[in-house]
């Protein structure tokens, strides 16, 4: 495969998912699985990116790493806060 | 320097040339390190704002939860399309410098130009549309209050983007880059789908998430 079409087949992947994720979030009524799949399209897709559009995969391994990291944190602290919103609440309130 | 030949069987606009590869081998830095800096500072800013997002949402859930059915899906969808878009034809530009098709380089940055130019655009309809709907920075909802902070800032980031590729069609079409040359394209490219990496982020919290 010519890295040309690997890239066109990544571009369609992506927008696939994004009106897949789109749709979703419209149609299903919300709850922990919607928010897990829409937290796994996140990573997935900016995986996809890193990896194929930045060009990561090969590259330097800090650079890499973090970027990488980014893509999956953020996802994470979604599922965390739906999971754990009240004690994330309660530890990061003002104290009166 | 690595030359990878390309499958003579293809018709693919690269598939004929051999593609100087230089700039993959393994534990390259994309580009220049000072864009790097630059990346890792944008990646920065807008962790800190995710992170207002989540101690916001933590707190305030049910308004967190009918936030987005106030704003246009369709408005952040059309959005996402136009940077994945965007970014995949700046994806294609640095390929086709790589096999010297400086022409091919050129309309494909044309087209990510003219695709990316629809994010403001999009942008302005939104905002006008919200505004008709009453929402705005100051209506006291705290979801409405991060959503204007986080995009006004990516929208920032993605107009000096456009600015940036502007100079790029410039400098491919000066002769400036070349196959063996062209560490100033990689590092737009790599901005640029940082900004793409940080919308992709930004759009299922505000428009997806019910």
């Amino acid at each position: 495969m010519t890295p040309a079409r690997l890239l066109d087949i990544v571009w369609f992947l992506l927008i696939a998912l994004t009106l897949g994720g789109a749709l979703l979030g419209e149609s299903a009524d919300p709850g922990l699985w919607v928010t897990v799949t829409i937290a796994l399209f996140m990573a997935f897709k900016g995986r996809m990116v890193i990896d194929h559009f930045m060009e990561l995969n090969h590259a330097n391994h800090k650079i890499r790493r973090l970027v990488r990291l980014y893509a999956i944190v953020i996802p994470l602290m979604l599922i965390l806060t739906d999971l754990f919103g009240p004690h994330i609440a309660r530890l990061t309130a003002l104290p009166y | 320097m690595l030359r990878l030949a390309a499958p003579a069987c293809e018709t693919d606009d690269m598939a004929e040339a051999a593609i100087v590869t230089s700039d993959l081998e393994e534990g390259h830095i994309p580009g220049y390190k000072a864009m790097w800096v630059g990346i890792y500072a944008e990646l920065t800013e807008f962790a800190l704002m995710f992170i207002v997002y989540f101690v916001a949402r933590a707190h305030h859930p049910d308004t967190f939860s009918a936030g987005s059915q106030t704003l246009s899906t369709v408005a952040g969808t059309a959005n996402t399309l136009i940077m994945l878009t965007s970014s995949f034809f700046v994806a294609r530009a640095v390929w086709a410098i790589r096999a010297n098709r400086l022409k091919q380089c050129e309309r494909w940055l044309f087209a990510a130009l003219l695709t990316g130019l629809g994010y403001p655009l999009v942008k302005f309809f939104e905002i006008r549309w919200n505004l008709t709907h009453g929402l705005d920075a100051h209506d006291g909802n705290i979801f409405h209050m991060t959503y204007y902070y986080l995009t006004y800032n990516h929208l920032v980031h993605v107009s000096w983007g456009l600015l940036a590729m502007m100079w790029m069609i410039v400098r491919v079409r000066t002769r400036a880059y070349s196959a063996e040359e062209h560490a100033g394209l990689v590092s737009f490219a790599s901005y640029w789908h940082a900004t793409d990496l940080i919308w992709l982020m930004i759009f299922p919290l505000f428009y997806v998430l019910r």
